[in-house]
């Protein structure tokens, strides 16, 4: 027979099999094909792009076959927050990135699975720690002082946005090994059903669950890794550092050593870590479940930095009632211990003196004994200051699906989480070497976080066929608890152990929410959000607010003018959407409270019988008792793309979005209020960007595929109001860096950048070296002051791109990940605070500390810190991951191994440690390292 | 579930009413008002800050007022490079300079704390709480306290930067923009008020130690006459002899101890606490901050100094003087003037690199230890005990010396005497002593700065003179090392340009 696809055209390569047999054969160029078979065999035909088509053979011949093709693609399954709709449905700006695309290797942190994979979503580590935290922008963000991060909703739970207290990442309590994908909601209209906490984007992970009717399965997967820093701060040689020391008018050689000591190199270890998975699955009828046992192991390249992570994992799914009430367990516990290396190392080692031997003659540490501002030994620090933490953590969500009796196409959905923490750490620190006075210090702490929701929602689908409609309508009620308490006690004096007052925060959301979306003729999407939010952090007259959004959508590709055309899929959306937030930290912020002070900041009221009488104080606090939301508008413009029957899909979204009422900590008028500086409803940002993605499948056929992702994203953030007057010049200092204390180097000012710098311009001599102290006297008043400063670059990128590869070659898989970002600079802070000779010699003791490497070429004798010479392009292209992996398919058993390489390269110009610091000021950055993974895993 | 969002705190904060029902609130607030004055915050050293603009040390009072008043003069220069500060010796400030924010700051935030004890402690609080009245009469006493903190704060205002935002317990709490007070309206504010709480305030040496009794409210209008031709351009020399004179009659006494003594850790006990008329207290154990005299006694510790000598772990190398006060001293450095105290082993006299701490003498003024120089009670060695004399007795005599000079009536014999009183315990003998032909305006200038350097006058002192900016002349003044003046403008700081970016009611201090 033939085989053909629908538009009768002939497909070579079709699979043929004769079901439950070996034998079969493949169709040719012409999609002729011939095979053996009886009457009574079941026929299977295959081909990647379109659906399996199994025929019964009853002696049809020839048997002529028309393959229908696959959409599955777009009819996949996309949730969007108390509900979902397919992927061809959606009209607002929403991507899933699925397990296939994650990236791999040894990953800690999930949201590190997601780094470079979807346009508009930008993951900055925050350094090389073992399980640390990253900062997540979906589209920049939208605020300036309040949160910036997306709301992260785990299996139906929003989550507390201030994080678990003694934790490295709380999103460290979901195991990246248990996530079956993410979805981003970028846009307002997406995002408005999430009200009050939406402005920045949500997350939704989905974790995995059984499958109805599943065979056993047991799984057990094991990665491997070895770590280690790559590049050093470059600080003086032992010789250059002598060089310079020598210089010094009063120098006294009697202070250095004669060792050559990288004390860089003394403080970092090649670091291992391993991740083992144990799950188990089974499916049946009316009931599966899936189990999983996670133990994480990672240790940090700083000596003594390690994270565990032993966690249980419990999905279940039972479905009663013929189907019609379904029940979700999930819960995961999650014992997250940590403990933490004295990060101060990382700056003692990059300024101790390199002629110093880390320990003297006798074993003992080398210390500046009684040079109180003297550095402490890196080494000492790190082999002596112990802070241990455990999590104790527990994710449970119970959720009720029920189609209700007595309206078809009603359903009934109840949540009801808790994530409830326990936290329990010590830290023990000897006593300062540098100073005899010290003590060794103890701090206890402990303390719980209880984030607990219910909601619940009804749904009610229905198809009008006389108006050819489809309709989709939600409405819920949603409350959700925030509960924080912690304690310490700690030594306030030599061997007094203080306990400290209890802190408690509590607050709450209470929401009422509905959405209608309809689909006409197939053609016509609109979908219409509403949320009304109310939050304990408001004052009674702002507390409730209300979020709307509205999303139209057209899908052109089913329009007769473009059926049997090249597009496989072309949909054309727009949405608007009104968001708000609420995240700025404090609870009570209109409210004024009083706060009483400890006793060791009391004041002396005179004498009894010769005792001097101490009273503690009462402070009131600020507060603006108008304090109200901020709010987002949001636009939202794109295009939908497949073509050639999917194997090239793609999205270009363009957005819009305006901040009013930034909820900003920001000056206050003096004497209006209680402190300096005040959290209020102040000002406007803006933003604009274009994001575009391209899928595309190279390469199909039976042994060989190879897909490529690409994104890019083009971003412009700004502010557009800052203040209540209406001067253009006034700005707030932002960016505290290193160098002297109350130094900023970024400012936010009206029309730019939110991480824009505030520095001098440097002036150069003809050979192109800077003058030091030479700036450009702006002002032209004949004197260089602060008024001479000028905004300049900024630390944001202009744009950022991922680019993914995915090459299969029968049992052959190999993938690697490229990341970018352009337009961004970064303020170079261990160079303009350490990059002269006055670092050297001129220490507030006896002592001398050594200098940045800088120091050689500019000759700088004092600190040049407001220098736009240190600000520096930071564009880079980084190889973050390279997966090789091989199956070894087996009778009952199959085997993959698999070899990651993660961090491999960086292509930039900067010439600090890293290009690619969030808030664009490299100063003591705990160094990413390079990772090699070696991954094994077994599926019985 | 609505009323679930009404949530109040629920650890040690709380609600104004609920604070209140505990009768010690009032004098723990009160205690906060003192409290502005020494520490940064509810934690001490840090850590629970009041501001949150500049970094929690710096942000102290007593740090920021004593870097006004002295490194813009010729008796300090810190070499430190935090932010903006070196512009304050070199008088090339300017509305962005983050100190000068952060004092107003801080003036501001006093303030406003005085405000708000004002306001919770008026007759129709105290009634509504049903306030017993034991305690409403005590509270009557801190209400006056509470106005002298006020007007003190607002006097550094008139001085420091003249024309400023004006609130009293009037005005609200919140996001409102203040009106612009013109120098002169607000120096009969304080007058006013300091007039009216003259005899609700608890007398002269009657209060407890650490607290404002009647002296200091006759110490600061004193102040404020004294400066009246600066403020108002009408001299009132004549108040200047009525209040000190109150002053001076109210029983204090220049102690027999060694003038280096009144700056010791035990200054509070060992003797010299009979002339100091309002102290800023401080505490290595109870009440610790990184500004205040942490800071004094640390930044001026470098060098050959040896810290344990001024019963600290270690010094921050940062402060030093100019030749000029040095000069004042006969014999300089080793001047039988035991004012001088200065450290010269190391250092140089003249200052060619601020930076550098062994350029310019070290002073040696303020240390924590106690006449037998055993350290404080702080074993690390971090905080201090030492109080900051903030009005003693001595300043008084050189007040009334120079309202008679200035011709403001008096004694010109009692003056004479009063000075050698001073002169006396700072020989050891009669030998400085001085007759009426010394006493020339000159003279007083120069006899303030031997008596009183490094204590927060000098600036004040300087401008009344006419010699703070476009005359006079010390090392590295308009930042060249031989010294250059400045313009006058100069004598007033600027509004910060922050608050004037916000403040659309306030104008900017001509020449910035």
């Amino acid at each position: 027979g033939t085989v053909t696809d629908q538009a009768n055209v002939p497909l070579p390569g079709v699979n043929i099999l004769i079901k439950g047999t070996n034998t079969g054969t493949t169709t040719d160029f012409d999609g002729n094909y011939s095979i053996s078979a009886k009457n009574g065999d079941v026929i299977v035909f295959s081909y990647v792009g379109f659906k399996l088509q199994e025929f019964n053979y009853n002696g049809q011949q020839p048997l002529n076959v028309t393959l229908a093709e696959d959409t599955a693609l777009l009819d996949e399954i996309v949730l969007i927050g108390y509900g979902s709709t397919t992927k061809q449905d959606a009209t607002g700006s929403v991507e899933k990135v699925s397990e296939k695309e994650f990236n791999q290797g040894a990953i800690v942190s999930p949201e590190q699975l997601l780094a470079g994979k979807s346009a508009g979503v930008r993951i900055t580590s925050g350094g090389g720690d073992p399980g640390g935290g990253s900062e997540i922008r979906i589209r920049g963000g939208a605020s300036l002082s309040a949160n910036n991060s997306p709301l992260i909703v785990i299996d139906g739970l929003p989550l507390d946005q201030r994080g678990v207290q003694g934790v490295r990442n709380q999103l460290n309590a979901i195991n990246p090994n248990d996530i079956e994908d993410f979805v981003v909601l970028k846009d307002a209209s997406a995002t408005a059903i999430y009200g009050s906490r939406a402005s920045n984007g949500v997350i939704l992970i989905t974790t995995k669950k059984g499958k109805t009717n599943a065979p056993l399965k047991v799984e057990y997967d094991l990665k491997a890794s070895v770590a280690q820093v790559t590049d050093f701060v470059d600080v003086l040689t032992a010789n250059e550092f002598r060089a310079i020391a020598e210089t010094d008018t009063n120098f006294d050689g009697s202070l250095l050593g004669n060792a050559s000591t990288d004390w860089q190199k003394q403080i970092y270890q090649t670091a291992v870590g391993a991740i083992h998975n144990v799950t188990v699955s089974q499916g049946f009828d009316s009931f599966n479940f899936r189990a999983n046992v996670n133990h994480t192991s990672q240790q940090g390249v700083l000596t003594g930095d390690l994270y565990e992570r032993n966690s249980v994992n419990l999905s279940a799914v039972k479905r009663l009632l013929d189907n019609d009430l379904k029940l979700t367990l999930t819960t995961k516990g999650i014992l997250d211990d940590n403990k933490y290396a004295d990060k101060g190392a990382i700056g003692s080692a990059i300024g101790f003196d390199p002629t110093h031997q880390v320990y003297n003659a006798d074993g003992s540490y080398f210390q500046y004994v009684g040079q109180s501002l003297a550095l402490v030994n890196p080494v000492f620090s790190l082999d002596n200051n112990n802070n241990r933490a455990r999590n104790k953590r527990n994710i449970t969500n119970f959720n009720i699906d029920y189609n209700l009796p007595f309206l078809e196409g009603l359903k009934f959905n109840l949540n009801a989480g808790l994530d409830y923490s326990e936290l329990s750490g010590k830290e023990y620190r000897l006593a300062s070497p540098t100073n005899p006075g010290g003590f060794n210090y103890e701090n206890f702490y402990e303390g719980f976080n209880r984030n607990s929701l219910l909601d619940f929602f009804f749904n009610y689908k229905t198809d009008l066929t006389s108006l050819n409609t489809k309709i989709d309508l939600t409405a819920g009620h949603s409350y959700q608890e925030f509960f924080i308490k912690s304690d310490r006690s700690e030594t306030e004096t030599a061997g007094n152990l203080i306990a400290r007052e209890t802190i408690i925060n509590r607050n709450a959301l209470e929401s009422y929410f509905a959405r209608a979306s309809f689909d006409i003729a197939n053609k016509y999407l609109l979908s219409l959000t509403v949320r009304r939010d109310g939050s304990s952090r408001f004052g009674e007259k702002n507390r409730w607010s209300t979020f709307p959004g509205v999303s139209a959508g057209w899908k052109l590709s089913n329009e007769a003018f473009l059926q049997n055309s090249i597009f496989s899929n072309l949909k054309l959306r727009a949405g608007w959407g009104k968001t708000g937030q609420q995240e700025i930290g404090q609870n009570y912020g209109y409210l004024g409270v009083y706060t009483p002070g400890r006793s060791d900041a009391s004041v002396q009221f005179g004498y009894n019988n010769g005792v001097p009488q101490y009273v503690n104080t009462l402070r009131p606090e600020e507060f603006d008792e108008n304090l109200k939301w901020e709010e987002t508008s949001q636009y939202n413009v794109a295009l939908d793309f497949g073509l050639f029957n999917e194997r090239l899909t793609g999205t270009v979204d363009a957005y819009y979005r305006e901040t009013n009422d930034l909820l900003a900590t920001i000056p206050t008028a003096a004497g209006s209020n209680l402190s300096d500086l005040l959290t209020t409803n102040v000002g406007s940002v803006l933003s604009k960007g274009i994001e575009f993605s391209l899928n595309g499948a190279l390469a199909r056929s039976e042994d060989f595929n190879w897909d490529m992702a690409f994104n890019a994203t083009l971003q412009e953030n700004k502010i557009t109001k800052l203040s209540l007057g209406n001067d253009p010049n006034f700005f707030i200092a932002q960016g505290g860096i290193s160098g002297g204390v109350g130094n900023n180097i970024q400012l936010w000012r009206e029309g730019l950048d939110p991480s824009t710098f505030y520095v001098f311009r440097q002036v150069y001599d003809t050979a192109g070296k800077p003058i030091e102290g030479a700036y450009v006297d702006v002002n032209g008043d004949n004197q260089i002051t602060e008024a001479d400063k000028q905004a300049y670059k900024k630390a944001s990128p202009d744009a950022y791109l991922g680019f993914t590869n995915t090459l299969n070659y029968k049992n052959l898989d190999f993938s690697f990940t490229f990341r970018g970002s352009l337009g961004n600079y970064m303020y170079n802070n261990v160079a303009s605070d350490r990059g002269n000779i006055t670092t050297v010699n001129d220490a507030p003791g006896q002592y001398y500390v050594n200098a940045h490497s800088s120091v050689l070429t500019t000759n700088f004798q004092k600190q040049v810190l407001f220098s736009d010479y240190h600000i520096r392009r930071a564009d880079f292209v980084k190889l973050d991951n390279v997966s090789l992996g091989y199956l070894v398919p087996g009778e009952n058993l199959n085997l993959r191994l698999s070899l990651t390489a993660t961090n491999l390269f960086t292509i930039t110009e900067y010439e600090g440690l890293d290009p690619e610091i969030s808030n664009g000021i490299d100063n003591n950055f705990y160094p990413r390292p390079q990772t090699y993974v070696l991954g094994l895993n077994f599926t019985f | 579930c609505e009323s679930e969002l009404d949530l109040q705190p629920e650890d040690n904060r709380l609600t104004a009413d609920a604070a209140f029902e505990e009768p010690g609130a009032y004098k723990a607030f009160l205690a906060k008002l003192y409290a502005g004055l020494s520490v940064s915050g509810q934690q001490g050293p840090a850590g629970d800050p009041d501001l949150s603009g500049l970094d929690e040390g710096f942000s102290n009072y007593l740090r920021l007022y004593w870097s006004m008043q002295e490194l813009t003069t010729d008796e300090a220069v810190i070499g430190w490079n935090d932010g903006t500060i070196k512009d304050l010796h070199a008088q090339t400030w300017t509305s962005g300079n983050e100190f000068i924010r952060t004092m107003y700051s801080r003036i501001f935030y006093q303030v406003a704390l005085t405000n708000e004890f004002l306001r919770q402690t008026s007759d129709k609080k105290l009634d509504a709480r049903g306030t017993e009245s034991n305690l409403r009469s005590e509270i009557q006493k801190y209400r006056a306290e509470a106005r002298f903190l006020r007007a003190l704060t607002y006097w550094h205002a008139l001085d420091l930067f003249g024309n400023v935002p004006f609130v009293t317990e009037k005005d609200p709490i919140g996001a409102f923009l203040p009106t612009q007070i013109k120098s002169k309206d607000l120096y009969s504010y304080i007058e006013t008020e300091l007039l009216a709480i003259e005899n609700e305030i608890i007398g002269a040496r009657e209060n407890d130690y650490g607290r404002a009794d009647q002296a200091a409210v006759w110490m600061l209008l004193s102040k404020l006459y004294l400066n009246a031709e600066v403020y108002i351009e009408s001299p009132q020399y004549d108040k200047v002899i009525t209040y000190t004179t109150k002053v001076i009659d109210a029983g204090y006494s220049i102690a027999d101890n060694p003038y280096y003594q009144l700056f010791l850790a035990d200054n509070d006990t060992n003797g010299t606490q009979s002339e100091v008329i309002f102290p800023i207290t401080f505490d290595g154990l109870k009440t610790q901050s990184y500004g205040g005299m942490t800071f004094l006694i640390h930044a001026s510790v470098g060098g050959s100094m040896v810290p344990a000598e001024f019963g600290i772990n270690g010094g921050w190398a940062g402060l030093r003087t100019t030749s000029k006060l040095v000069e004042q001293f006969p014999g300089e450095a080793n001047s039988a003037d035991k004012r001088a105290l200065f450290h010269t082993d190391g250092q140089t006299k003249e200052i060619t690199n601020i930076s550098n701490f062994t350029n310019g003498y070290a002073v040696e003024k303020y240390r924590n230890v106690d006449v037998n120089g055993v350290a404080g009670s702080d074993q690390t060695g971090d905080f201090p005990d030492t109080d900051f004399p903030m009005f003693r007795l001595a300043d008084a005599y050189l007040m009334y010396a120079e309202a008679v000079v200035r011709n403001g009536g008096g004694s010109e014999a009692n003056a004479v005497t009063y000075i050698n009183n001073l002169r006396t315990r700072a020989y050891g003998n009669t030998s400085g002593n001085i007759t009426q032909s010394s006493l020339t305006k000159d003279f007083i200038l120069a006899e303030r700065s031997r008596e009183l350097y490094w204590e927060a006058h000098r600036r004040t002192d300087l401008i009344r003179f006419g010699k703070f900016s476009d005359q006079g002349l010390w090392p590295w003044k308009g930042n060249v090392p031989q010294g250059k003046t400045t313009e006058s403008f100069r004598d007033l700081m600027p509004l910060p340009s922050t608050d004037l970016g916000i403040n659309t009611n306030l104008t900017q201090n001509p020449g910035y």
